[in-house]
C-alpha cells in the first residue's frame, strides 16, 4: 500500500528532515497562504513556485516524479470544478483553480515526506490543537491499516463465496449483505479496541503516549523558518507585481 | 466532499477554521469526560473502521461512485461529542497523509461533515429514533448529514468565487440526492445488523416524539442549508431581503458603533456581516429544532 511509501519517506535524512516540526509547519502554512492568495493568470507563479517545489524536494532527497505522481489525486476533483467554471465562461478562474490546488497537495506532501506523522502531531500539540484529539488521531493511523487489511481480507471470503454474482439489481439482498458486512467489521474494531486498550492498561499506559525524544527547537530551526518564510513573502510580493 | 486548497478564498478559510476549532475542543472535552476514563483506542479504531469503510465504493449513476460517509452512524453508535472527535480525526488524517481536502480547507471541511453533518444526522434519531418507527428516523439522519454536508460545501466553494452555472448547479444537488438516500438504506442495514449483534452498541434515543414534529426538523434543517445555498447563487435576493430588514442598513451599524474604533471596519464588511447572518441563522434554526422538540416532548408526557 502506498502509505508505506510515506513512512519511508519521512524517516530520511537530510536538511528538511532534521528540522523541528514546528517550523516546518510554520514555512509550510505560510506557503499555502501565499500560494492561495497569489493571482494566478501569467504562467510565472506556476514557473516560479514549481521550481521552489523543485529545489526543495532537491533538498530533502525526495524522489520528484513519484511525489509529482502522488499528488495528482487533488486533480480529479479540481478538474470537475474547473470545468464547471470554464462553462460559466470564466477560463483563467479554471485554470487558476487546477494550479492552485495541486501546488498545495504537493507543499503538504513535502511537509509529510520530511516528518513523520507522530513527530508532525507533538509539534502541533505544543502550538495548543487538544491533546485527546491528537491521541485519537494517532490511533485512528495506527488502527487504519489494520482494519482496512481486515476489511480487504473479507471482501476476498465474500468473493469467493460468490458475492460478485448478487447484482445490484437485487438491490434489497445487496443492501442487506453490505449492511451485514460492515456491522462484522464494526463489531471486530470495537471488540479489537476493548483487547488493545485492556493489554496497554496492563503495560502502564496512562492516556497519552510517552515522546522518547522531545524535539528541541534550536538557532538553526529558527533561522530556517526566518529565511525561509522571507523568502516565500518576498516571492508573493515579486509575483504581485508581475500580475 | 473533500474541498482541497486553492478553491476556498482565504476568508471562507479563516471564518470556517473560527468557527470549527473552538467547537472541536468542546466536543473533546465533553467526550473525554463522557466516556469512562481513557477509552481513546476506541475513538481510534472505530474511525479506522469508517476509513476502511469508506473504501468500499458503490456505483452511482453512470461513471461516478459514492461511499459511506459514516459521520450518522457513529453518532447513533457512539453520541454526536464522540462522533465528532472522530470525523475531525478522519478528515485530519485524510488531509495530511491522503491528500483529499487541503490543510487551509480543513476548518470548512470539519464545519461540514465533522459538525453540521453529525449534528444534522443525530437530530431525528435523538427525537424520534425510540418508537417502532425507529427505522425511518437512522434513514432521515443518515440522508440528513449527507446532504447537509454537502449543500454547505458547495455553498462554500461559490461564496469563494467557483462558478457553477445555474443550469448545471442540479447535477451535484441530484448526485448528493442519490448519495444521501444510499447512505440511508446503508446506514439503516447497518445498524440492523449491529442491533443483532449487542443491542448495547446502540446510544438510546432519550425522547418520544410524533413524526410531524421529526418532519418538520428535517424540513427545516435541509431549508437552512439549501437557503443558504440559494442566497449565494442570488446574492442580490439576499441583499434586497437584508436592507429590507435593515439588518445592516440600520441596525447593524448601530450595533457596531460602540465597537468603532480598531475593528470597526472589520465588522462593518458587507461580507462579514452577511456570512455571519448566515451562520448566526443556520445555528438558530438548530437551537429552535431542539427546543421545538423538547416541547412536543413535554406535552406528550404532561
Amino acid at each position: 500500500m502506498h502509505h508505506v511509501v510515506l513512512e519511508r519517506w519521512s524517516r530520511g535524512a537530510s536538511f528538511f528532515h532534521a528540522r523541528d516540526p514546528r517550523a516546518k509547519i510554520l514555512v509550510a502554512l505560510v506557503f499555502l497562504v501565499s500560494v492561495a492568495t497569489t493571482p494566478m493568470i501569467s504562467p510565472w507563479p506556476a514557473v516560479c513556485y514549481g521550481f521552489v517545489l523543485m529545489a526543495a524536494g532537491l533538498i530533502a532527497r525526495l524522489p520528484l516524479t513519484a511525489m509529482a505522481v502522488r499528488s495528482a489525486v487533488v486533480l480529479p476533483f479540481s478538474a470537475i470544478f474547473a470545468i464547471m467554471t470554464f462553462l460559466a465562461g470564466n477560463g483563467a478562474k479554471a485554470a487558476e483553480l487546477v494550479q492552485k490546488s495541486y501546488f498545495s497537495a504537493l507543499i503538504v506532501l513535502l511537509l509529510l515526506a520530511t516528518t513523520p506523522l507522530t513527530d508532525l502531531l507533538r509539534g502541533l500539540e505544543s502550538v495548543g490543537v487538544p491533546a485527546f484529539l491528537l491521541t485519537v488521531i494517532q490511533f485512528l493511523y495506527r488502527y487504519l491499516f489494520v482494519v482496512s487489511e481486515q476489511a480487504q481480507h473479507m471482501r476476498l471470503a465474500a468473493g469467493s463465496r460468490g458475492s460478485f454474482l448478487a447484482s445490484p439489481r437485487r438491490a434489497r439482498h445487496w443492501l442487506r449483505a453490505a449492511g451485514g458486512a460492515l456491522a462484522v467489521l464494526f463489531a471486530r474494531s470495537y471488540l479489537r479496541a476493548e483487547g488493545i486498550h485492556r493489554a496497554m492498561l496492563a503495560r502502564g499506559f496512562r492516556g497519552r503516549f510517552p515522546a522518547f525524544h522531545q524535539p528541541r527547537f534550536r538557532v538553526s530551526d529558527g533561522i530556517f523558518s526566518v529565511l525561509g518564510i522571507a523568502l516565500l513573502i518576498s516571492l508573493r510580493w515579486i509575483l504581485q507585481g508581475s500580475a | 466532499m473533500h474541498i482541497p486548497d486553492g478553491f476556498l478564498s482565504m476568508r471562507v478559510c479563516l471564518v470556517m477554521g473560527a468557527i470549527s476549532a473552538p467547537s472541536v475542543t468542546y466536543a473533546a472535552r465533553k467526550a473525554q469526560t463522557e466516556l469512562q476514563e481513557s477509552r481513546v483506542p476506541l475513538l481510534g479504531a472505530m474511525g479506522a473502521f469508517v476509513f476502511a469503510a469508506q473504501m468500499v465504493n458503490f456505483p452511482v449513476g453512470v461513471g461516478t461512485t459514492g461511499h459511506l460517509v459514516g459521520g450518522a452512524l457513529l453518532a447513533f453508535t457512539l453520541g454526536p461529542a464522540a462522533s465528532i472527535v472522530i470525523m475531525t480525526a478522519i478528515l485530519a488524517v485524510q488531509a495530511l497523509v491522503f491528500q483529499d481536502g487541503g490543510v487551509l480547507a480543513l476548518g470548512a471541511n470539519v464545519f461540514n461533515m465533522a459538525l453540521a453533518g453529525v449534528l444534522a444526522g443525530y437530530l431525528p434519531y435523538y427525537f424520534f429514533g425510540h418508537s417502532s418507527r425507529k427505522k425511518v428516523a437512522i434513514f432521515l439522519g443518515a440522508a440528513l448529514s449527507v446532504l447537509t454536508s454537502g449543500t454547505l460545501a458547495l455553498t462554500e466553494l461559490i461564496i469563494s468565487g467557483v462558478q457553477v452555472p445555474q443550469k448545471a448547479l442540479y447535477v451535484p444537488l441530484g448526485l448528493f440526492s442519490v448519495n444521501a438516500i444510499l447512505e440511508g438504506a446503508i446506514t439503516v442495514a447497518v445498524i440492523r445488523s449491529l442491533e443483532a449483534f449487542n443491542p448495547c452498541w446502540l446510544k438510546k434515543p432519550t425522547p418520544r416524539v410524533g413524526s410531524v414534529v421529526t418532519v418538520l426538523i428535517a424540513a427545516s434543517v435541509i431549508l437552512a442549508a439549501g437557503g443558504f445555498l440559494v442566497a449565494s447563487t442570488y446574492p442580490d435576493t439576499l441583499e434586497r431581503f437584508i436592507e429590507r430588514l435593515s439588518f445592516t442598513q440600520g441596525k447593524g451599524n448601530q450595533w457596531v458603533a460602540p465597537l468603532a474604533g480598531y475593528n470597526a471596519h472589520f465588522l462593518r464588511d458587507a461580507w462579514l456581516q452577511k456570512v455571519a447572518a448566515g451562520l448566526v441563522g443556520l445555528a438558530i434554526l438548530y437551537v429552535l429544532c431542539v427546543v421545538i422538540g423538547k416541547l412536543a416532548l413535554k406535552r406528550r408526557r404532561g
